[in-house]
């Protein structure tokens, strides 16, 4: 090979390596855990990942024995005792400890947390026979309701976003208004499908506060590569505090902007699919847009959340999300969008 | 003989004297062509092959492309016939005169002549005068229907033109509004003596006006809608963004600012004293639609908008005919709206809705007082 083709494999590999070391970190990186299971998946994931090597690694270096070695070791490689030994024995008793490992991993997670299976599938009972602080998150299409249920039994709606206090287990309680999704955020804990007639629990524990990303995990239809949303991790207090504002009514917009852009807002339908608490609007068609200003992201966890990214949403939403569920609002003029984006803007 | 070629193949010399033929065949046609010889002078008929052929093709063509055209919707609704007769009156009169009227001097040195109508649709089935009416006919001067969109439109017409052959002079002038819009020497006057006045008289025609109501069940009451709304109709109307074969041509031959004086003069008239028919639609799950939506099916209550909060950009629907509504949402469900910002949020509500929600919500609207829908929430 020459020195240029030499180079350049050379930086091809380093580019390469780059590009998936760049895929293995970040906010929804499964091997960067943030939450209890988790970190008892990326140990598993190491444990087996090891294991593997190990065998690997002891497969090849007998198969080139068995190729190429002298007559001698060869001879001791194809030996009864050698075939029994490594190729029943070994096996059986390597693959029970890494089985017994891993179900005993697996069902710490399950039993400690105490997830189960609701099979009546009514939401509503299900977070009426817990107790302390849980979340019911809805999949349609394609975006995520999120409805909390506080230790003191006040429930409030949300959408596309989750706040959960750190080291607390938070039962989060699954199901779907329509087709099945689910519900998959890395840093935190596995995958768990949202079932139309049914309601799954997963127990979320977040060791260390930080934003963390997820997606809907199965096939929704065309947007289900849109569908995602931010689980953010709090120290209690903070919390606490993040809890009373987003439980009470929407912000009470004084600037004329804002002023007029609430009137556009409940003189153009927008009430009829959207609730914003404290106003008229009760819609329960769409997201909840109660505090829809502090939120990280919109659209479901796809555009940023600033008055560019609101305005376009606003009027462009089907070539953002094409064939989502709702209508694309070109009726206004540039003045009058500034206005509704910016009463929407400061509900926070 | 040495020097001489051997004789072609047979099959060869067949195909060289075919070739000469062609080449004369196209040289012959190109002169003909370029000389001009042939006179296309309208004044000068065909000859009688000529007129035998052309009338064939068309007979034929229509006959076999007419087979393709959908089942036809019941056409014996004299509301449908009105409609159509109302768009004769004031879309085909000019060429093809009312019946018993005799031609213009005009039309009549036209090539092909505009025939009266009566003895042509007599011989003729539903699916053919549809599809004439709808796509026109090549090499004659009948146009196809401004939009390719609006087949109930084209029914409307047909279900006139069925009828025709049997219509008396006097019977025509009711059904097409003729007579509500009074003589045409007196609008000329009106004209002639107050220059500011606005021919209404193709307006009122199918309109209406403050005491008398719409011609058809198929034509809105515009009396009391927003004016700014009215005038955005027309706008769409005339740019060919809002699809129809009746008002797109009654628009684009206004100026702007007759749209707006017009959209004026609705806006404010008084609703005429209405007949109400029987809509087939439940009124009572109409109004528990408008009032609440229907959340499973992804639709808002309609009077989110339709409250007459905002109605320059959605217009109020109190008392309009049930067919009417119900017509327009069969419409935006065909996508004939979609070219408007307006109507592309309407479009998908309207697939939304099941035909049978379509009725309800239709009959519910019809049953108010024309202005009188509640706001949202008032009957809550």
């Amino acid at each position: 090979m020459s020195r240029m083709h030499a180079r350049l494999a050379r930086v091809t590999c380093a580019a390469g390596a780059a590009a998936l070391a760049a895929g293995c970190a970040g906010v929804q990186s499964a091997l960067e855990p943030g939450g209890v299971e988790a970190a008892r998946i990326d140990l598993l994931l190491r444990a087996v990942t090891i294991f593997c090597t190990l065998v690997l690694v002891g497969v090849l270096v007998a198969t080139a024995v068995a190729l190429a070695g002298r007559r001698g070791w060869r001879a001791r490689l194809a030996s009864e005792r050698l075939v029994v030994g490594a190729g029943i024995v070994f096996p059986l008793v390597a693959l029970s400890v890494l089985l017994g490992f891993s179900v005993r991993v697996m069902s710490l997670g399950g039993a400690a947390a105490g997830s189960g299976l609701y099979l009546d599938g009514d939401m509503g009972n299900a977070l009426a026979a817990g107790s302390g602080l849980r979340i019911a998150v809805t999949g349609e299409r394609w975006w995520w309701r999120v409805v909390y249920v506080t230790p003191d039994g006040r429930r409030f709606e949300t959408a596309n976003e989750l706040r959960v206090p750190v080291g607390e287990p938070v039962p989060v309680l699954l199901d779907s208004a329509d087709v099945i999704h689910s519900f998959w955020v890395p840093k935190l804990a596995g995958k768990l499908d949202m079932i139309p007639g049914r309601v799954n629990t997963l127990t979320l524990v977040a060791t260390e506060a930080g934003i963390s990303r997820g997606q809907c995990a199965e096939y929704c239809g065309g947007a289900h590569a849109l569908m995602a949303f931010y689980v953010v991790a709090m120290p209690p207090r903070e919390f606490a505090t993040w809890l009373a504002r987003e439980s009470g009514p929407a912000a009470v917009p004084d600037t004329r902007e804002a002023v007029a852009g609430q009137a556009l807002f409940a003189t153009h339908g927008c009430g009829g699919c959207h609730a914003i608490r404290g106003t008229a609007a009760a819609g329960t068609i769409g997201p909840d847009l109660t505090h829809v200003g502090s939120r990280l992201s919109l659209g479901a966890g796809i555009l940023p959340n600033d008055a560019d990214a609101m305005a376009r949403w606003v009027r462009d939403n089907q070539h953002v999300k094409p064939e989502n569920l709702m209508p694309p609002y070109g009726i206004f003029t540039r003045a009058e969008l500034g206005e509704l984006v910016a009463y929407l803007e400061q509900l926070e | 003989m040495p020097g001489t070629r051997p004789r072609p193949p047979r099959w060869r010399q067949w195909l060289r004297h075919a070739g000469v033929l062609l080449a004369a065949g196209v040289i012959g046609g190109a002169l003909f062509v370029w000389s001009g010889v042939y006179n296309v002078a309208a004044s000068d008929d065909h000859w009688a092959v000529t007129t035998w052929l052309l009338e064939r093709v068309r007979v034929q063509s229509v006959s076999t492309w007419s087979s393709f055209v959908d089942e036809p919707p019941p056409l014996e609704s004299v509301e449908k016939v009105k409609l159509g007769a109302a768009h004769f009156e004031g879309g085909c009169t000019p060429c093809h005169s009312r019946p018993g009227d005799t031609a213009n001097a005009i039309v009549a040195a036209m090539l092909p002549p505009p025939p009266p109508l009566g003895p042509e649709v007599a011989t003729m089935d539903a699916e053919e005068i549809f599809w004439i009416v709808k796509h026109g006919l090549k090499f004659t001067a009948m146009p196809a229907w401004p939009t390719q969109q609006r087949d109930d439109e084209v029914w409307a017409v047909t279900a006139f033109l069925v009828r025709l052959p049997e219509l008396s002079p006097r019977e025509y002038r009711e059904l097409s509004g003729a007579v509500r819009a009074g003589d045409e020497h007196k609008s000329a006057t009106e004209l002639a003596a107050a220059t500011e006045a606005l021919s209404l008289t193709e307006c009122v025609r199918c309109h209406g006006d403050a005491a008398t109501p719409p011609l058809s069940a198929y034509v809105p009451l515009l009396n009391g809608q927003s004016a700014a709304y009215l005038e955005r109709a027309l706008a769409e109307y005339a740019a060919t963004t809002r699809s129809s074969g009746i008002m797109q041509p009654v628009a684009s031959l206004m100026t702007p600012e007759e749209h707006r004086r017009l959209a004026a003069w609705y806006a404010a008239l008084e609703p005429p004293p209405m007949r109400h028919e029987r809509a087939p639609g439940n009124a009572e799950r109409g109004q528990r639609l408008a009032q609440q939506g229907d959340p499973e099916r992804g639709l808002p209550p309609c009077l989110a908008c339709h409250s007459a909060a905002h109605p320059e950009s959605f217009p109020s629907l109190a008392g309009q005919s049930a067919a009417y509504l119900e017509l327009q949402l069969a419409v935006f469900r065909s996508g004939a709206r979609d070219g408007t910002v307006h109507g592309q949020i309407m479009s998908v509500i309207a697939r939304r809705l099941s035909r049978e929600q379509a009725a309800d919500v239709a009959a519910w609207f019809a049953s108010l007082p024309p202005g009188g829908a509640p706001r949202l929430g008032a009957a809550q």
